[in-house]
């Protein structure tokens, strides 16, 4: 569904991003982790478009995804729940899903989408008409993850919904990633520093250091790696 | 007393219109983070534009005296937007939006620049095109009143021209409510506020978002313009006297919020038209500023400051 192939991009002459290949097959549930730096959240404003790559391609559903305007994006059918939560402030949790279904699917699909969303993420019903702003971090990202999924994705990029949040928070929110999973079998690119639990959960693992792929496998592969076990799971 | 609530009636007519001026600034403020130093000339536009629909293009023959000419106020507003609309195209977009996000200071030096530029070249081509004679829209209406009372022996006079101002405003304003609050333009508009890169993962256009506000607050504050010129003659320079005072009413309202920027006009109104009862009306202008900077000290995120800053 998603191929990158060979992208580089940085924000000066210096790339964060190094001849990167990654594929995210329909219905796959792949992970990206990694240390602070290694140009995770790079990788997901390249495919978003905020930022332009210096080389490489990226393919979404065989649609060359470097010649859509950024804005467009989205319409395809990718769904971008970004890095620090990123809601609406001045707007309630209800207006910041309705700006989720911006999308043609995710205005067609609306009534079921949030039936859906208020059954996975209850607080967000509760707390419909609240500005998100006043919301706690972990409610932020509830919503954040809302709001991706009222666009009816084809693919919901997640780059670490665990930041900021308490422990038990951030392994509620993991739960709930992947009871949606297993209930929706939506398609998921997830960029995440607790490496163990991002690993467990997903079918593929990419380990992305200074920029480059230095390791992928499914996750056996990945636990079963020396380096993995040293750096990332602390055995 | 009589002399205070006719100052309180004045203050509340005027108010309304000035609201509705800010609300124009505060909108495209609001959305875009661009200072627009050419906003008072924006308005200085809608004036004339309101004033040739009306004598020259024939809206006066077809509408009369009393209704002509509100009708040719309410006409330069699309005039106005559209203008708006093609300097953004042409010339704001360069300097604002996601051409500029992700520089130093996200082209706020240019943006002064520019507004800066377009403000002088809309003074001084205005005064080539349309002179220097002072013009005005006047209505039968602005040399009329309505009594209101007696009450308890006192009556109050409404100018029917500023008061029918103050209708056009308010609706003007609760339609405005009505598109931010209620519709999917709206709501994208002010997601586009909260936070632009978020709005683009959404799929909103930002740069389409402030193209649209920045029509909007420019064929606002032009339609507010038409309304003052009902009651105070213009003239090409008149976006300085003016553009001042919008400013003054979106930072009072607290920056970003454009329900704020309408009481904040208000507010300014109300202290105009009061100040009279006190002090000189040259003083006028003096006594709004010295409210203002007493409001901000006490309050400096202005009435409706944002409760949440922007992420």
């Amino acid at each position: 569904m998603l191929r990158i192939e060979g992208l580089s991009a940085g924000y000066s002459a210096k790339p964060v991003l190094n001849d990167v290949s990654i594929n995210v097959g329909a219905g796959q549930f792949v992970a990206i982790v990694g240390p602070n730096g290694a140009g995770k959240t790079t990788l997901f404003k390249t495919i978003s478009g905020i930022v332009k790559p210096s080389g490489g391609a990226i393919m979404f559903d065989g649609v060359d995804l470097l010649a859509v305007p950024p804005p467009q994006r989205a319409h395809l059918g990718i769904a971008h729940v970004p890095e620090g939560r990123q809601v609406f402030p001045s707007l309630t949790v209800m207006e910041n899903l309705e700006m989720g279904a911006m999308t043609e699917s995710g205005r067609r699909d609306w009534q079921s989408n949030i039936e859906r969303i208020f059954e996975w993420l209850p607080v967000l019903k509760e707390r419909r008409d609240q500005f998100a702003g006043t919301m706690s971090g972990g409610q932020q990202q509830m919503l954040a993850i809302g709001r991706g999924l009222a666009s009816s994705p084809k693919l919901l990029m997640l780059d670490e919904p665990s930041m900021g949040l308490a422990p038990s928070t951030a392994d509620f929110i993991f739960e709930r990633l992947i009871d949606i999973r297993r209930q929706s079998g939506l398609t998921m690119l997830l960029v995440e520093q607790r490496v163990a639990e991002a690993l467990e959960s997903a079918d593929h693992g990419y380990v992305l250091e200074a920029g480059h792929v230095v390791l992928e496998g499914n996750n056996d592969t990945l636990r079963a790696d020396d380096r993995v076990r040293k750096a990332y799971l602390g055995m | 007393m009589e002399g205070f609530f006719q100052a309180l009636a004045a203050g509340l007519l005027i108010g309304a219109v000035y609201g509705l001026m800010c609300v124009g600034l505060g909108l495209i403020f609001g959305v875009m983070r661009v200072i627009n130093f050419a906003h008072g000339d924006f308005m200085m536009l809608g004036m004339y534009a309101a004033f040739y629909l009306f004598t020259a293009v024939g809206v006066q023959a077809l509408f009369g005296n009393t209704v002509g000419p509100f009708v040719a106020i309410l006409l330069a507003g699309p005039v106005l937007a559209v203008f708006g609309y093609f300097v953004h195209l042409a010339l704001i977009s360069r300097v604002s939006g996601t051409r500029t996000a992700s520089l130093e200071g996200e082209g706020h030096y240019a943006q002064l620049i520019l507004t800066l530029g377009v403000a002088l070249i809309l003074q001084n081509g205005g005064l080539i095109v349309f002179g220097s004679v002072l013009a005005s829209i006047r209505t039968p209406l602005s040399s009329s009143a309505w009594e209101l009372g007696p009450f308890f022996e006192m009556s109050i006079f409404l100018n029917m021209a500023r008061s029918i101002d103050m209708i056009v405003s308010l609706a003007i304003m609760i339609l405005l409510s009505l598109l931010i609050t209620r519709t999917r333009i709206g709501k994208s508009l002010r997601a586009a506020a909260d936070n632009p890169t978020a709005a683009t993962y959404m799929g909103i256009d930002v740069d389409r978002a402030h193209r649209t506000a920045f029509a909007l607050g420019c064929g606002i504050t032009a339609i507010a313009g038409g309304l003052l010129a009902t009651n105070y003659p213009f003239h090409p320079f008149v976006g300085l006297e003016y553009v001042i005072v919008m400013y003054a009413g979106v930072v009072l309202g607290g920056m970003g919020s454009i329900i704020g920027a309408f009481w904040g006009g208000m507010t300014i109104g109300l202290v105009q038209q009061m100040s009279t009862l006190i002090l000189p009306t040259q003083l006028q202008n003096a006594a709004i500023f010295a409210v203002f900077l007493l409001i901000i000290f006490f309050r400096p995120r202005g009435f409706f400051g944002r409760m949440v800053e922007r992420t």
